[in-house]
């Protein structure tokens, strides 16, 4: 596996800008990034797993309770996840567009007939393509008895969250300048699923009174299995930097000052958990 | 009296509410009766009233008691048009107002009554108001002109960069082409009509507790706020969502569709607490009787409203978005003609709440659905969607786009050499800005009846998302949907069944209309 090339030693800050609470506005100022760097690497993904790192149509196979998601690579058929609800980990993806699928293929029995690939990452690529519609039918050979919830009403709670009664582990209380990562699909910016991390800055800046939001956006690259690279175009940085600092000033928060920066530069792809490279770091400073 | 009307009347009055008019679906071939209600009339609005409507009785609750209308401001003209807003929130239209009350009042007064103002009353204020064709979309679907500035403003008046263009490929109604109305007009304005929705059941409507947070759930952009508190909304109000409170809409209710200024605070407080208050639901049903009754479905009826839990998520089988629990299932037959035919009636009721609960189908390409993190397409039910407890409507901020405007799943007719009715609809085609990505489903051009929340956003995204309406009072308010596309309650079905290729069955189909037919 190479070894992630340190952000804070490759890239310099495009912009960095210092904004009013009111309002983002945009002037020359320096910062450093190595926090941020630090805290982006320690996300990266640590398993020796063969590595599967393909563009193909998503494909959705039928079962009697809830669907698979499954891609094909190579002749052969990779389990990318299942049906659950918005507090799954597993993001899936949408038929009438191909999918980025970056996964390591872990020692584990077929499901639904596909290679497990865990970790994954199914990324839908934003142009569509109407040749990506196969649902397969259920047949009874496929099963999915690890399904944390049916296809219709749950049980009375999210699937992945704690049962009735159960404690939800103490997450550790936070303190002092904290970093949060938004994670992207390729080439896209903001979507609903990132509202739940966005709150979690809006609140612990709230909570802390923050002195100051520190936003740096990122794009990121992807090697295939097959040897070739795919980049996010240039100016995504720029746009998910803005773009964060727009949306936490909509919604109220009242930080004495926003930071915000990007870099257009690329970190080397090595094909392992290339994904975690389409981000946006928020440090909120208290 | 109809002789529907009359039909019901003996079983009307057992009733437990006040018979306050009856009114059947024949109502426009007989003129309006008592049950409209005209601006500045000064009756009592009872604590508890009935009216007839296409399938037994609606019933308005008041909780706060008799009220009395004289110079009261929900019920008095509050600007130059004669309008009230009663005019377009009739008690008998379960708080809206349906077509065919429109087309009966245009024959009781020749088209004289407010509700026909030009301002919106007619498909554009520059047409000839005698000429019932100039209503046309009001006459026909229950439609309203809503008429916003493009490109959009927010609140503070702000100028909102849109990320698509627009153009109008078709206007039948002239407006949107007019240049003193329109779009190349001094001040560019898109007309679009819609439905005015129930102001009733407004307790579960503006509740902001699960799945409000302060970014849209949907979409991550920012909540709106209270003004005057600062408090998050749920932005659940209006087809667009663009007014925060209820006293917001009021106000911008006033100064459009009833062309006034604002009214004091206190004819405000008066107007809100009238309109938080009220509360609607099926009450009757002509073939299974009495709908509230002890023992019976719990979800059912006006009082069912008033006492329900407000921002429950209801899509599980710990709260049903509507308990209808075990009463109306495999009930046993008496013999007794009437009365097994009133049990299979409410066993079909019981069994359309399992076609809406639980019958699964694909749901795909309906943004701001299958884009927040359950995949393209994701096997669910209707309550995936319609999930809040009560009403069906969204818990978190609900506009969506399920195809009710947008091409290809709108409702539109081939045109052909022979056809006999020209579209009744304007057509717009939008175009996404390549600075942003492309709309996930229907990329870059975008033909649309109507842009939806897009019109406040400038999202490419938001083109044609409609918020949720609750499901309350349907019998009583046809046409649905914003755009008044769907007639009756079995084109809405229908409607669904083509949209995501659900192949229900007949029976299915019959079974979930008389299901929504008495909620």
């Amino acid at each position: 596996m190479a070894t992630r090339t340190s952000i804070a030693a490759t890239i310099g800050l495009c912009v960095a800008a210092l904004v009013a609470a009111t309002g983002p506005t945009f002037a020359q100022t320096t910062a450093s990034q190595s926090d941020n760097a630090g805290a982006a690497q320690s996300a990266a993904p640590t398993s020796g797993g063969p590595h599967r790192n393909f563009v193909s149509c998503p494909i959705v196979r039928d079962t009697k309770t809830v669907p698979c998601w499954l891609a094909e690579y190579d002749g052969e058929t990779y389990y990318l996840g299942i049906q659950t609800d918005i507090s799954a980990d597993f993001d899936p993806p949408y038929l009438g567009h191909r999918v980025l699928v970056e996964g390591v293929v872990k020692d584990a029995p077929r499901i639904c007939g596909g290679i497990v690939l865990e970790p994954v990452a199914a990324s839908p690529l934003p142009e569509l393509d109407t040749t990506c519609n196969t649902i397969l039918p259920a047949e009874d050979r496929y099963q999915v008895p690890f399904a944390p919830r049916p296809p219709g009403p749950s049980g009375g709670r999210l699937a992945f969250d704690p049962p009735p009664g159960g404690a939800r582990p103490a997450a550790p209380e936070r303190a002092g300048p904290q970093d949060f990562a938004l994670e992207y699909d390729f080439d896209t910016a903001v979507m609903g699923r990132h509202s739940g991390t966005l709150t979690q800055i809006f609140n612990y800046a709230q909570k802390t009174k923050a002195r100051t939001i520190r936003i740096t956006g990122h794009r990121g690259a992807s090697l295939l299995s097959d040897g070739s690279t795919m980049t996010e175009r240039a100016e995504l940085a720029e746009i998910r930097a803005r773009e964060t600092g727009k949306l936490l000033v909509g919604a109220g928060l009242d930080a004495a000052s926003f930071d915000i920066s990007w870099s257009s530069a690329l970190e080397e792809p090595d094909g392992d958990g290339d994904w975690h490279a389409r981000r946006t770091i928020v440090r909120v400073e208290p | 009296m109809s002789r529907i009307a009359s039909v019901r009347r003996a079983a009307l009055l057992t009733a437990a509410f006040t018979l306050a008019a009856v009114r059947s679906s024949a109502a426009e071939d007989e003129g309006a009766g008592d049950f409209w209600w005209s601006p500045g009339d000064g009756r009592t609005l009872p604590a508890e009233a009935a009216y007839g409507d296409s399938s037994g009785r609606i019933g308005i609750l008041n909780t706060s008691g008799d009220v009395s209308t004289k110079g009261h401001p929900f019920f008095e003209p509050l600007g130059s048009n004669g309008r009230a807003c009663v005019t377009c929130h009739q008690p008998a239209d379960a708080m809206s107002v349906s077509a065919a009350t429109a087309r009966a009042r245009w024959k009781a007064t020749g088209g004289k009554d407010p509700l026909f103002a030009a301002i919106d009353g007619a498909n554009c204020p520059n047409l000839p108001m005698a000429d019932e064709a100039s209503h046309s979309l009001l006459l026909n679907r229950g439609l309203v002109r809503v008429f916003l500035p493009w490109p959009p403003r927010t609140r503070d008046g702000a100028i909102v960069e849109p990320e698509f263009s627009i153009e109008v490929v078709r206007d039948p109604t002239g407006c949107n082409l007019d240049p003193e109305h329109g779009l190349a007009s001094a001040t560019p304005t898109i007309s679009v009509y819609r439905r005015p929705r129930p102001v009733a059941n407004l307790k579960y409507v503006t509740a902001a507790a699960f799945g409000v947070g302060p970014f849209n759930a949907k979409d991550a952009q920012p909540a709106a706020h209270d003004p005057d508190t600062g408090k998050l909304v749920n932005m659940n109000m209006m087809a667009d969502a663009r007014e925060p409170t209820l006293k917001a809409q009021a106000l911008g209710a006033i100064a459009t569709h009833l062309e006034g200024r604002a009214p004091s605070a206190a004819l405000l407080t008066r107007l809100l607490g009238f309109e938080t208050q009220i509360y609607a639901a099926q009450s009757y049903d002509v073939h299974a009787g009495e709908l509230a009754e002890p023992n019976g479905p719990p979800a059912f009826g006006p009082r069912a409203m008033a006492d329900g839990r407000t921002s429950v998520l209801g899509n599980n089988v710990t709260n049903y978005v509507f308990p209808i629990g075990e009463a109306w299932r495999a009930i046993p037959r008496s013999g007794d003609a009437a009365g097994d035919a009133r049990s299979a009636a409410r066993e079909s009721i019981a069994r359309g709440h399992d076609v809406f609960f639980y019958r699964t189908f694909w749901i795909k390409d309906a943004m701001h659905l299958n884009t927040v993190g359950l995949g393209n397409p994701v096997k669910r039910t209707c309550a995936t969607c319609h999930g809040m407890h009560m009403t069906g409507m969204d818990t978190a901020n609900g506009w969506m786009d399920i195809g009710t405007t947008n091409l290809p799943w709108a409702t539109e007719t081939p045109q052909s050499p022979w056809a006999k009715q020209a579209p009744e609809m304007p057509l717009f085609k939008l175009t996404c800005d390549k600075s942003v990505a492309p709309h996930p489903f229907l990329g870059r051009v975008i033909y649309t009846q109507d842009p939806g929340r897009a019109l406040i956003t400038g999202r490419c995204n938001d083109i044609g998302t409609i918020v949720m309406q609750q499901f309350r009072g349907l019998a009583a308010r046809a046409p649905y949907f914003s755009n008044g596309s769907a007639r009756d309650l079995r084109e809405l079905v229908d409607f669904y069944d083509r949209r995501f290729n659900i192949q229900y069955g007949e029976q299915e189909k019959q079974d979930l209309v008389h299901f929504l037919s008495v909620l």
